[in-house]
């Protein structure tokens, strides 16, 4: 998660010796290079029927987990997470968990919004860069994959 | 989980001091994104057409003029927004009227494949803008038919049918059934969490609200008729 990459703010063709800029006030932008270093997303909650999907991990092996819980595991209901990119794959493996399931299951989808962090650290102490942070959004699913009650 | 960027950043870590180095803008030169898990464009194959199949509509008993936002991998969601809030908060100053006093009741954001975040995201912006929204999410799968064509010969031709992921989100300014799978009623981005870890009273207590018979539905009806076309939005 820590891919240090450079902020498009840093690629400024500004050349000469550090310290120089802060005697020219009319240069608002900063010639300090940055690393971005993504935060893990704020800590949720975690019970026995909660799946987090994440795109390092094997597709089959977190379908597999899941379809443990609901049979094998005696949940009548999971919960599965996705954030952004992994929003795909954790629909695709409540609906996988649906079809395979010959329409036993239902599935609740929510969607939310997480706020993220990122922390923005200069790549030379010596220069004048001060870590800063900053916030972004990105969107969220949260899919109850459950069998519904006998009616 | 990018190579590129690392690799760019090893070599500025190996620039000499940082100072007077000919400072090429440091462009990630453009990614290239290999569509998952189809190679037949490394065969001598290009895409020439690609249609979704009709599905029914998945919010039955919904308004059949009620607009529906269908997001696609390239939409811009500036253009989306812009058109949506503007046809939900009621246009002004279109040719003087301002259209059933408040815009529409109802909007559906559809999406498939590639473009389920973006979908996502409008809603959620949506949400957050118009405020007191209730919404509906429905997930399935929907089946694309694509038309491959040879670029050698130009004779072959293939037909790949694909099933992908789709979601599709209705938000409504008057209350839903809140005992339909998929529901949400408003405001509910950060009690979505402290619901879950009670046990269950949540959801008993919205339980006993009892199916909703609907009743704001024959007066949203009239507005979407006037209204609502299904619009493909300008990509």
């Amino acid at each position: 998660m820590t891919e240090p990459r450079n902020p498009s703010m840093s690629s400024i063709p500004q050349t000469g010796p550090a310290h120089t800029d802060s005697s020219s006030p009319a240069v608002e932008m900063d010639p300090v290079e940055y690393t971005l270093r993504k935060r893990l997303p704020r800590k949720l909650p975690k019970r026995r029927n909660d799946v987090y999907v994440n795109m390092k991990t094997d597709f089959r092996a977190q379908l597999a987990r899941c379809q443990k819980l609901l049979e094998g595991g005696g949940h009548r209901e999971i919960c599965v997470h996705g954030l952004g990119l992994a929003i795909n794959r954790a629909i695709n493996i409540a609906l996988q968990l649906q079809a395979s399931s010959q329409g036993a299951l239902q599935l609740a989808a929510n969607t939310s919004t997480v706020e993220l962090v990122d922390d923005l650290e200069p790549e030379d102490p010596d220069e004048a860069g001060e870590p800063m942070t900053r916030t972004r959004n990105n969107s969220a699913i949260h899919i109850k994959v459950f069998y519904p009650d006998p009616q | 989980m990018c190579p590129v960027y690392q690799s760019q950043a090893c070599n500025n870590a190996g620039q000499p001091g940082g100072v007077n180095n000919v400072s090429r803008p440091v462009k990630p030169a453009p990614l290239p994104v290999p569509p998952p898990a189809l190679k037949l464009g490394q065969e001598g194959f290009k895409k020439v057409c690609r249609t979704e199949e009709d599905s029914p509509c998945p919010f039955p008993g919904l308004a059949s003029g009620v607009l529906e936002m269908r997001v696609k991998e390239g939409s811009k969601i500036r253009n989306l927004m812009g058109f949506a809030m503007a046809r939900m908060q009621g246009e002004k100053g279109v040719s003087g009227v301002n259209v059933s006093g408040g815009g529409l009741r109802q909007v559906v954001f559809t999406g498939s494949g590639r473009a389920v975040t973006k979908t996502i995201t409008c809603a959620e912006i949506m949400k957050r803008k118009v405020g007191c929204l209730h919404q509906l999410t429905k997930l399935r799968y929907k089946v694309v038919k694509e038309v491959w064509e040879s670029t050698e010969g130009g004779t072959s031709e293939m037909t790949v049918h694909r099933t992908v992921p789709s979601i599709s989100i209705l938000l409504s300014k008057d209350p839903l059934d809140p005992q339909e799978p998929g529901y949400q009623p408003p405001e509910t981005l950060s009690a979505l969490w402290e619901e879950r870890e009670g046990t269950e009273p949540a959801t008993a207590s919205k339980r006993s609200l009892g199916p909703l018979p609907y009743t704001s539905f024959p007066d949203c009806k009239r507005v979407c008729l006037g209204e609502g076309v299904s619009v493909l939005p300008p990509h």
